[in-house]
């Protein structure tokens, strides 16, 4: 009973004046991401709704739904079912891209799907224990190289950035270490406490906590450019490895066969979040870049990025199906 | 000819499903470059599960008097389910409340004997109940 | 920090009438939700977060604890009346939970549940306020190998859960570790015994498996007899609907090793509240006089596992308080609601945020006391449901079961996998083949495939390291022993004799 007291005031929070557009929700948009509740799309949607809705910036309400599983293949499948339906959006990260290229059953790729905009850039930094040997990344480089197989990383799944760093690193220095696949965020950072593995690719806003509390040290930023937080710790070129930095990528699509107006309807929508101080709080927060795209430049980026993914996936060693 | 008992069957159908993981299993990568694959744990609780079926069928065959077990009533269990299955299988096609009324209506007026009438008082009362408890107080949708 | 005085800050703050009103609504709805098989805290906790932003941070973490140790308390109800887990940790309450119910015994059973729920979610505060930190750099000397050896000695409870048949309880236990393998390798992305559907890469859910083998599988068996079940006895009065001080005597020791296992294992980021509530069943059985009673209703049977679940929830919030690491969902939710109130989850965040921290510990022992006198009374009034005569009860059940696996994802999928769970619920209590060790197979199997696959990756495919560190070699040489069990002649005799 009281569950609907509460749902009740949420409604009532939600209900914002009417923008005046062509195109505008009229119920609860559902927004559609592929990880379990706590999980980084799940925190990004939920956090996008709260700034929406404090920025008034859609009439309705939106509704997180988590579609899990498969590497974002269920949440995409689930999207691609619901052909023409203009009140449902999902968030995508470069997982939905990386996935349909190592896996058959992932069928629906982002080309499937209307796109909508880029939102951020999350940039990454290479962490090592504190009491770690390595002060540089060549330290730990030409250590894996004398113990070839010895030294350790922590991370995601094999297509995950983590994995695609190690590759990039691995391919211009000619060292070797093993990688060990831990499926959340938080078993990745306590095998690196306990000393079980170490190195790990981290994102800075996770790694400032450890570094402030002495735990852990940065020995390289994956970014073009040095990130605000981190002014004296050098990019993956400065450290003399002459990589591309991949990014994850976040952003949101829409299901196939929406009409034009809507597909501009939601962009505007997201371009005037990208411009409000609750946006940019939330990226300073978050230590998280300012990639906003709109529809047509992400269509290019799909491509770029895939392009990308596909080489380093092949060079590795893993089977690319698409 | 000598019956064999359920413990033969479930040994059977196990054993074939413990082949079946082995043969799936054996076709994925065991080792890889970096640690073990796919098929390296199926493998093994595949081999684990035919072997156990196997010592099940072996011993239940080697036993004079295969054990007793009531089926008499499983008639009425699998009337029950398969009325269980056609109504979830109807849930798609005329939606929770008509298939789920259905499912309590047979299930009070043919299992339970109850008169038709007192059946669909029943049924409407479950189903009504169900509709008020869960869509309208908590929120949470029907199939 | 001095524990007295940051306990006095944290009675300050809980005590605030706005903090206990948060307080008293999370924990009822806790209830609520851990009654509802399917609707997790995870998703509820989820749903309100917007709200949240309205309410102080200390009062919206206080509501949200409360959701999430409540839901633990109302968790046992179902299974204990209608032998339905409300959610993954209850399935071990069902064994003797529900065979208390059959014999007449609803009440008792629920009391116990309320009672050891209550000592066990106190002791994990206490844990949790007192040796919150070291106990946190503890548990990261486990890592792969040790949480192997972990879920291996979870395994090798199968030998004290089995029925007559060894080789079928193995069986069993097989048989739910292939259903944890089904879906798609986290490691390579491979597809395995997908066939094909695109809703199985995620795996078959746990509750699925659950409410259909052991509530849709009763349903069935009972609907067996022509002759109409006799609605199942509730005596009157409300001495007999309470545990008796005979109930507690037998339950003094289930409550302090639920207690302190639950808690231990809680603070493991990689275990959970279920592998805690069935090591803690197995070590009451294992030493129990009486090991003859389990799975018939013995009272202790209910009071290890309820308290184990409780106090996991205290050390739950160990490593995520103490050093930003969530071991289950609802603590990595928990956690995305710090970040989004602007806090910095990490090692510094107890000593730099100690008045939240110690607001939220003081709450708890509050809420956990609220739990106890809201759930108490409750008790009679759950017990009377079992007087429904069963041509509704039994309809009840199957709808209480579809709309559960429902709500939980969505899929129309999982319902015809429900469907099939629970013909095989019912074939395997026709053949004989106990259902608990197919739960235990399938809780464990991927977490233990992934820790030994894992553990091989560090080792460079070498199996030594399961059996040179010392922690894991300790664990599996118990587990190995635990299996010896049967093959002890004057043991295993003692374990028939125990099954006559």
């Amino acid at each position: 009973m009281s569950n609907k007291l509460l749902l009740a005031a949420v409604l009532a929070l939600g209900a914002a004046p009417v923008l005046g557009q062509e195109f505008t929700p009229t119920r609860p948009v559902e927004v559609v991401v592929h990880t379990g509740p706590g999980g980084g799309s799940d925190v990004l949607a939920r956090a996008v709704a709260l700034m929406i809705e404090k920025e008034k910036l859609l009439p309705v309400r939106m509704q997180v739904a988590n579609k899990t599983g498969g590497g974002g293949a269920v949440a995409a499948a689930y999207l691609a079912e619901k052909k023409g339906e203009s009140h449902t959006i999902g968030f995508l990260t470069g997982v939905w891209l990386t996935n349909p290229l190592t896996s058959e059953k992932a069928n629906v790729t982002l080309k499937d799907l209307t796109p909508i905009a880029r939102l951020v850039l999350e940039p990454a930094v290479i962490a090592v224990k504190a009491d770690a040997p390595y002060k540089t990344l060549a330290d730990f480089v030409n250590a894996a190289k004398q113990n070839p197989g010895q030294l350790k990383q922590s991370g995601g799944s094999i297509t995950s950035r983590d994995n695609v760093v190690r590759q990039q690193i691995q391919q211009v220095s000619g060292a070797r270490w093993a990688y060990i696949s831990f499926p959340g965020g938080a078993e990745r950072i306590a095998a690196l406490l306990g000393g079980h593995v170490n190195m790990m690719v981290i994102e800075p806003a996770e790694a400032g906590e450890h570094i402030r509390a002495g735990n852990m040290r940065v020995l390289a930023q994956v970014t073009e450019s040095r990130l605000a937080a981190f002014p004296n710790v050098p990019t993956l070129k400065e450290a003399g490895f002459n990589v591309t930095p991949v990014p994850q990528v976040r952003g949101v699509v829409a299901p196939p066969g929406i009409p034009r107006e809507n597909v501009a309807y939601w962009e505007g929508v997201f371009r005037k979040l990208s411009q409000t101080e609750s946006w940019k709080k939330f990226l300073a927060d978050n230590q998280f870049e300012d990639g906003f795209q709109g529809a047509t430049d992400l269509v290019k980026f799909y491509d770029e990025f895939s392009n990308q993914m596909r080489g380093i996936l092949k060079e590795a060693g893993i089977k690319v199906v698409r | 000819m000598k019956r064999f008992g359920g413990d033969f069957w479930s040994g059977l159908a196990l054993g074939a499903l413990g082949a079946y993981i082995v043969l799936e299993a054996s076709g994925w990568e065991y080792l890889g470059p970096d640690g073990p694959g796919p098929g390296f744990f199926p493998l093994w609780y595949g081999i684990a599960m035919a072997g156990l079926s196997l010592w099940l069928i072996v011993s239940s065959v080697l036993r004079a008097q295969p054990e007793a077990v009531d089926w008499s009533g499983a008639r009425r269990a699998l009337v029950t389910w398969v009325a269980l299955a056609l109504a979830v299988a109807a849930f798609k096609l005329v939606g929770f409340l008509a298939a789920f009324t259905a499912l309590a209506f047979f299930l009070v007026a043919m299992m339970y004997r109850r008169p038709p009438a007192k059946a669909a008082v029943v049924a409407l009362c479950i189903t009504a109940g169900f509709y008020v408890v869960f869509p309208l107080a908590l929120g949470v949708k029907l199939p | 920090m001095d524990v007295l005085s940051g306990l006095i800050q944290g009675f300050a703050v809980a005590l605030q009438p706005v903090n206990l009103l948060w307080c008293f609504l999370g924990v009822l709805l806790g209830t609520v939700v851990g009654v509802m098989p399917g609707l997790g805290p995870p998703a509820t906790i989820a749903m309100l977060l917007p709200l949240t932003f309205l309410m102080s941070p200390a009062a919206a973490m206080i509501m949200l604890a409360g959701i999430y140790y409540g839901a633990k308390y109302g968790g046992s109800t179902t299974a204990i009346l209608l032998n339905v887990p409300g959610e993954s940790a209850s399935v071990v309450t069902c064994l003797d939970g529900y065979q208390m119910a059959r014999k007449g015994r609803a009440g008792p059973a629920l009391g116990i549940a309320a009672i050891a729920s209550f000592i066990a979610g106190t002791v994990g505060v206490l844990g949790l306020m007192l040796v919150a930190p070291p106990l946190a750099r503890m548990a990261l000397a486990f890592s792969s190998p040790e949480y192997f050896g972990l879920m291996a000695l979870g395994l090798a409870m199968v030998v004290l859960l089995a029925g007559r048949s060894m080789v079928k309880a193995l069986l069993a236990m097989l048989l739910g570790l292939w259903i944890a393998g089904i879906g798609t390798d986290l490691f390579s992305t491979t597809d395995r015994f997908t066939f094909g559907q695109l809703e199985l890469l995620s795996g078959v859910d746990f509750i699925v498996v659950a409410i259909g083998v052991f509530a849709l599988g009763e349903v069935l068996a009972c609907m067996e007899p022509r002759t109409e079940a006799q609605a199942l006895p509730v005596p009157r009065g409300l001495r007999n609907l309470l545990p008796t001080m005979q109930d507690l005597k037998d339950s003094r020791f289930a409550f302090a090793n639920g207690s302190i296992l639950g808690f231990l294992i809680g603070v493991l980021p990689g275990a959970g509240s279920t592998i805690a509530s069935f090591i803690s069943y197995g070590v009451e059985k294992a030493v129990s006089r009486r090991p003859e009673h389990f799975g018939k209703g013995a009272v202790e049977g209910v009071a290890a596992p309820e308290a184990a679940n409780n106090s996991e929830t205290g050390g739950a919030l160990v490593p995520m308080l103490t050093l930003g690491i969530p071991g289950s969902s609802t603590t990595a939710i928990l956690l995305a609601a710090l970040v989004l109130w602007g806090f910095k989850p990490g090692p510094l965040f107890i000593p730099e945020n100690p008045a939240l921290f110690w607001g939220l510990v003081a709450s708890m022992y509050v809420g956990n006391l609220m739990l106890l006198v809201l759930n108490l009374p409750l008790v009679p009034a759950f017990a009377q449901v079992l007087r429904t005569p069963a041509y509704i009860l039994y309809p009840v059940i199957i709808g209480i079961s579809i709309v559960g696996v429902y709500s939980a994802s969505g899929s129309m999928l999982d319902l015809f996998l429900l469907a099939g769970f629970g013909l095989l619920g019912y074939l395997m209590r026709k053949l004989d083949y106990p259902a608990a060790p197919l739960i235990l197979g399938l809780v464990l199997g991927g977490a233990m495939e992934r820790a030994l696959r894992q553990s091989l990756m560090m080792s460079e495919g070498s199996l030594s390291i399961l059996v040179t560190r010392p922690i894991s070699a300790v664990m599996l040489s118990l587990a190995l022993l635990i299996l010896l069990i049967p093959l002890f002649g004057k043991l295993n005799a003692w374990r028939l004799r125990a099954l006559e």
